[in-house]
């Protein structure tokens, strides 16, 4: 029930009556400063606030947290180590050259990279998480519908939202009911039940899709599909915090490219 | 009453498919009835409550609506779903917005209404069904009930005359199913036409009006619910049995008891015709009382008018009554079936507290007379007063203590 998780963490949120164009002003805001900064420090920073302001005041269980971040976590580490010797540059810190064709060098230029690239991977993960965990799908049409995205697009955007759920509770029902009779025994066996999963969840969702029309014309589809009316309202006192922050996270990556402009 | 909807020999067989689905059937329905639609699964039940609001035509014979025949162009289909509410089955088919609000605000969006009335009606029925405060939850994280609730709000804000219940109850659990059963009646007492389809005959027994017994596209029996499944025969040509207490007065009959014109549709009537086989006459002990308080007009803390009375038992009816109940934490005995349960309450000798809402108040006193004019019992029905001029429950309350023959 993962992807139920992250929508119902992101509706019982704290957060949850803060204009989502706020969140998502520093979600973004963040995510592009940590991205455009060259150096490691504004991303990694932004990285513990923003994680900080996830679980303090926006109650995110750190346990739940934890096991998200863990997710891209695994992957970028092992990226990194590659990087450190796929990368180079610089003075020479550490070299494994046991035979002729095994060759590991990491150098500074390499540790540089490989440390910027992790702090950004890091950073802008947190950014995106923070988004994902305050701001329900729902409140992005509504947000979205503000900015003037095509209708049609959100409307169907809202559908598929709607019947994401109902399919996947589908798939998993024939999931247990092939695993009940050993339908994953063998990779063979595991091919077959695949297949006839796909092929029954197509007809269920053709059937949802007539079924769908139905219910419109029971309601006198009439081409409107109602947003929802009550957004909350910007707040100084959210809004205001939320620039301020990114004004000094601007600030730090600035002043630290200056001086790595000067280094060399 | 004027009829609101009439068949005229109707037939219906789905394209591409040989065997007729509707075989010829004839009936009407009033306004303000409860009817019930009962028959096994594949008797057609669906393929006829979907005619009812143009879903589907009948290949042949005519259906009316108002006493018109119905038009099938877009403008006057568009006008007959609006006043032709349907619910489907499954809910989960129904709720198509990813939020209940927008979902409630579905219909009412579509017929035109500004931004102002669409936030009024949808306020309304949320209330209505007593989910106020789920507009911004999704559908996913509902429970079946709360599902069930959503999808007769998004109906009820189009504010229809009829409405259909396609197996209103078949996924809840059997709490879930008496109050959504609640819901309907309370509906049906603001003047709507209320039609279910349904095979649990226990449910439709007490209910209806009028039960249509339907089997293989054509009617069984059309009539009030005592004597359409009063026929073990055709109750089990029709795949269905016979409600319990049904059975047992049949029973009871067939073993020489002398059984009232009136078949027992309720516990109330069955208590009844039991108290007169053995006592030959009418219960002799000093009734009990019942109390009613319309909750839409009394404000004051019931809590404290109730605190001083612990041989009450509290009885809900409508759902702003039951809301207030559980704001004020009071412990609710009866939730469905409220004024009958009460009533054999107060034949024990024991009083009770109904709390209802403005549309449902004036029942209690209708239905209590009602018995009393039928058992020659007097039961007093009276208004609720403020805590200090109670009168002293105990020389009243306490005759029928010690029996305990009967529970809840």
């Amino acid at each position: 029930m993962f992807e139920t998780l992250l929508d119902d963490i992101a509706q019982e949120s704290a957060f949850r009556h803060i204009h989502p164009g706020t969140k998502l002003l520093l979600g973004l805001g963040s995510l592009v400063i940590c991205l455009v900064s060259p150096s490691p420090l504004v991303p990694l920073l932004s990285g513990i606030v923003l994680s900080c302001v996830l679980v303090i005041p926006a109650r995110v269980s750190p346990v739940i947290y934890g096991e998200l971040l863990l997710g891209p976590a695994v992957f970028t580490v092992i990226s990194v180590v590659l990087l450190f010797f796929l990368l180079g540059g610089g003075a020479v810190i550490w070299r494994y050259h046991p035979v002729l064709w095994i060759d590991l060098t990491l150098t500074e230029g390499s540790l540089r990279e490989g440390i910027l690239v992790l702090c950004r991977v890091f950073g802008c993960s947190v950014s995106l998480f923070f988004i994902t965990l305050t701001t329900p799908m729902t409140d992005l049409f509504n947000l979205m519908k503000r900015a003037r995205v095509p209708v049609e697009l959100i409307d169907l955007m809202m559908i598929m939202y709607r019947y994401v759920f109902i399919f996947y509770e589908h798939a998993k029902e024939i999931y247990l009911a092939q695993k009940m009779r050993l339908g994953y025994g063998s990779p063979k066996e595991s091919l077959r039940s695949l297949s006839s999963l796909c092929g029954m969840l197509f007809i269920t969702s053709w059937n949802a899709g007539e079924d769908l029309i139905r219910a419109m014309d029971c309601r006198c589809y009439d081409g409107a599909f109602p947003s929802f009316g009550q957004v909350e309202p910007v707040r100084a006192r959210s809004i205001l915090p939320v620039v301020l922050y990114l004004l000094i996270l601007g600030v730090i990556g600035f002043m630290a490219s200056a001086r790595i402009v000067k280094l060399p | 009453m004027s009829i609101i909807l009439e068949a005229r020999d109707i037939h219906f067989r789905y394209p591409r498919e040989g065997r007729e689905v509707i075989r010829g059937i004839s009936f009407h329905i009033r306004k303000g009835e409860k009817i019930a639609l009962v028959g096994p699964n594949g008797a057609g039940k669906s393929t006829l409550l979907q005619m009812f609001n143009g879903m589907i035509r009948p290949s042949t014979g005519t259906m009316l609506f108002d006493n018109k025949p119905i038009r099938y162009d877009s403008a006057s289909l568009r006008d007959l779903r609006r006043r032709v509410g349907y619910v489907l089955q499954n809910a989960d088919r129904q709720l198509i917005a990813p939020t209940v609000w927008q979902d409630v605000a579905f219909g009412p969006s579509n017929l035109g209404y500004d931004d102002e009335m669409v936030g009024k009606k949808v306020a309304d029925a949320l209330r209505h069904v007593g989910i106020e405060g789920f507009g911004r939850r999704p559908p996913h994280q509902l429970s079946g009930g709360e599902k069930k609730r959503v999808a007769i709000a998004g109906i009820l804000a189009m504010d229809p005359d009829i409405l259909i219940f396609d197996e209103p109850t078949s996924d809840l659990d059997p709490a879930g199913s008496e109050d959504i059963m609640e819901l309907l009646e309370e509906l049906n007492h603001e003047g709507r036409t209320v039609i279910i389809s349904t095979h649990d005959v226990e449910l439709a027994y007490p209910w209806a009006d009028r039960a249509i017994l339907l089997l293989n596209g054509e009617i069984l029996r059309e009539d009030r619910p005592e004597v359409a499944f009063g026929s073990p025969g055709l109750v089990r040509k029709a795949h269905l049995s016979v409600p319990a207490l049904l059975d047992l007065s049949l029973e009871l009959g067939r073993r020489g008891y002398s059984q009232p014109e009136r078949k027992p549709r309720s516990v109330l009537d069955m208590v009844e015709i039991i108290e007169n086989l053995l006592h030959g006459s009418r219960w002799n002990r000093v009734p009990g009382t019942i109390t009613v308080c319309n909750v839409d007009e009394d404000r004051r803390s019931l809590a404290s008018c109730v605190a001083s009375r612990e041989d009450l038992a509290i009885g809900t009816m409508g759902t702003r009554a039951k809301q207030r109940a559980q704001q004020e934490q009071l412990p609710v005995e009866f939730h469905y079936g409220v004024i009958d349960k009460c009533i054999l309450r107060a034949l024990r000798g024991k009083d009770s507290l109904i709390l209802t809402t403005n549309s449902m108040a004036g029942r209690v006193t209708l239905r209590v007379e009602a018995y009393c004019r039928e058992s020659g019992n007097t039961i007093a029905v009276i208004p609720l007063k403020p805590a200090e001029q109670e009168p002293p429950a105990a020389t009243k309350g306490n005759a029928g203590e010690g029996e305990g023959g009967y529970e809840e």
